[in-house]
């Protein structure tokens, strides 16, 4: 994994981090859903904006993918945009379980309101971390019709340099449900995450 | 005062909306801006509850949304995209726009703040009218467009170029699926005696009204289109010559018997049609259709006009003219 | 007597958090361990008092360990530090006989009253 300037101490407290943020973020949704729900992750990769269209080309090539954006705003220069990507399909089974019956909401409101929440809950307990707290702006959805997976991601992360890519996994207790985030920081956030760091490796 | 932590100039002054609800969604502020649309005042509706307050606010819904917020302790979001409105709210320009409610986008954000004593929901609702109104406008625009790229200007049936492009696309289909096609050409008897006689005027009112009642004679799945100045094809998906025949027939005839009033004048026109069948084998191109066509067209002219002719399979070439 | 502690934990940073959240008058000495293998290992070749164990990492996880130390008979006590906070894990955990379960990130406090609890300090 390219590590584009950050040392080992760095990463191992941005991985720990994350995982904690997940395990926050994994309770609350559990309690919210009413089941319970694993939020594994395997891996966190820090690649160039530029890679990632590739990275996701695979995986998302065949299928009806959606992808929402939402862009997140905090203290000391934290700022990107969160994308989660999900392929149709699995969309649905969550939408179940959020008590949305069919019909009820167009889809496109279901799927920004799953990302919403599922960007959030997780960025909130990252915020709480490292002190920090974030504001959202109101997530939109880039849907994308079979094969244009990797040109919508061209377009959004062509002004990013730096993309944390998340992998998240979803168990819920009877699905197994499948959807990968990406966050896309400008290269001043990471230097200012990298600092955020440094500081909470000094307090230990 | 309760709250006074939320009164500020600020949200006095803001464009926006801001209505503050507990979680049993009882109303502990609303500002200005809400005061002035809906017309209420916050002293008399604090502390009941925002479905009381609000007429036909999606209940089930909004209460989903909000209660996500509170358990969740994160914000959620709808936009105008989505639902149009979710307050019944007059907007700002009552006047240039075709909207009669404001469009919003609302967010809802968890409170956190030491002065609260308990967990309370903030709504944003933010004015979108304009881009409401703008999206109508494009999108409307964006059909004329599309309808004007496929559409002769003056008869409104389809232009030379999409009528085309929907016969090569038939011709694949019929031999694809090894359905039949047909196809017609005709023209208007006589046309220029016509313009001479009424003017270019009156030449192009017979047109007009021509291609409405000829249209008004077809099929749904008929695609009928204008080849030339006074010259028109139908393409006839899912039919054989004889079928073709009988349609072209009967077009022939209530053309004939059709009185077109112009300029306290009746007029009255006749067409000249010529039929074909698609014959995978012979026509490989649509252009060798539609010269079949009209061959069989040229030999109906030749034939006295105001008549149905079809092409023959095996005819090769346009019969010399009969002095 | 200083009691012997692990702590086992694959990220630098949680083990320096545990660390750093016990209290000073704690009289210990610290062995660390990155995963459950490890842990294992220093466990059945030392006399371990306490352990703080992690449940995601890699080779052997938490529960890995707890199983281990069940079947063993492995003489220690156990509090589980993870960011793995659901209901159903804790009670696993519990169920392995693990003494407490503290999720991610510790509350000093809450570490405090435990170790108190138990007579460790």
């Amino acid at each position: 994994m390219s590590t584009l300037g950050f040392s080992e101490e760095q990463r191992d407290c941005l991985q720990e981090i994350i995982n904690v943020a997940m395990g926050l973020a994994s309770d609350k949704l559990a309690r919210f859903l009413n089941t319970f729900v694993h939020l594994q992750v395997p891996s966190i990769a820090l690649v160039g904006a530029s890679h990632i269209p590739a990275e996701f080309e695979n995986r998302y090539q065949d299928t009806e993918a959606a992808l929402v954006s939402q862009g997140f705003f905090g203290n000391e220069g934290v700022r990107g945009e969160a994308i989660v990507l999900y392929q149709m399909e699995n969309a649905h089974k969550i939408s179940a379980l959020l008590g949305y019956e069919v019909g009820d909401v167009s889809e496109i409101e279901m799927l920004t309101d799953i990302s919403s929440i599922l960007t959030t809950t997780f960025l909130n307990g990252l915020a709480d971390q490292i002190e920090n707290s974030l504001s959202y702006s109101a997530p939109r959805v880039l849907s994308s019709v079979k094969g244009d997976m990797s040109a919508l991601l061209k377009n959004t992360s062509f002004h990013w340099e730096h993309a944390l890519k998340v992998d998240i996994s979803y168990q819920l207790i009877d699905h197994s449900f499948n959807c990968d985030m990406i966050l896309l920081i400008p290269g001043e956030a990471v230097t200012n995450i990298q600092r955020i760091l440094d500081r909470i490796l000094e307090d230990y | 005062m309760p709250h006074a932590w939320l009164n500020s100039p600020i949200l006095a002054q803001l464009n926006s909306g801001v209505i503050v609800v507990d979680d049993e969604y009882r109303i502990h502020y609303l500002n200005a801006f809400i005061e002035r649309h809906a017309s209420v005042q916050l002293s008399e509706v604090q502390g009941k509850s925002i479905f009381a307050v609000f007429a036909d606010l999606p209940e089930a819904w909004l209460k989903r949304k909000l209660m996500s917020v509170l358990d969740l302790k994160t914000p959620a979001f709808s936009s105008w995209e989505q639902r149009q409105y979710i307050f019944k709210l007059p907007h700002l320009r009552p006047i240039t726009s075709s909207s009669q409610y404001m469009a919003q986008n609302c967010s809802m954000l968890p409170l956190s703040s030491e002065q609260a004593e308990q967990p309370l929901i903030c709504i944003l609702i933010e004015d979108a009218t304009d881009a409401f109104v703008y999206q109508q406008h494009l999108s409307k625009t964006l059909i004329e467009l599309e309808r004007a790229n496929r559409q002769d200007g003056l008869t409104k049936v389809l232009n030379r170029r999409y009528w085309e492009e929907q016969l090569k696309q038939e011709i694949h289909r019929s031999q694809r699926y090894h359905h039949p096609l047909s196809l017609i050409l005709f023209d208007l008897d006589k046309f220029k005696d016509l313009n001479d006689k009424y003017g270019h005027l009156g030449g192009d009112f017979v047109l007009v009204q021509l291609a409405s009642f000829i249209g008004s004679l077809l099929r749904d799945s008929d695609l009928f289109g204008r080849y030339g100045g006074e010259e028109f094809g139908i393409i006839l998906p899912d039919t054989s010559l004889d079928g073709a025949i009988e349609v072209a027939e009967r077009i022939c005839l209530a053309v004939a018997e059709y009185p077109m009033l112009f300029n306290q004048q009746t007029i009255r026109v006749s067409v000249s049609m010529g039929v074909a069948e698609l014959i995978p084998k012979q026509h490989l191109l649509h252009d060798d259709l539609i010269r079949c066509a009209d061959m069989a067209l040229y030999n109906a002219k030749r034939a006295g006009r105001n008549r149905v002719c079809s092409y023959l399979a095996g005819e090769t070439e346009y019969q010399k003219k009969v002095n | 007597m200083a009691l012997p502690v692990l702590i086992c934990d694959d990220s630098i940073l949680a083990r320096k958090q545990v660390r750093k959240s016990l209290p000073e008058s704690f009289d210990a000495e610290f062995q660390t361990a990155g995963n459950g293998l490890e842990a294992l290992s220093i466990l059945r070749s030392q006399e371990i008092g306490l352990v703080f164990l992690d449940l995601t990492m890699p080779e052997l996880d938490g529960i890995g360990v707890l199983e281990a130390i069940k079947a063993e008979s492995i003489d220690c006590f156990v509090i589980v530090i993870s960011a793995d906070i659901q209901p159903e894990m804790k009670k696993r955990v519990m169920e392995l006989g693990a003494l407490a379960f503290i999720h991610k990130p510790v509350n000093e406090e809450k570490l405090h009253s435990i170790l108190k609890q138990y007579g460790l300090i």
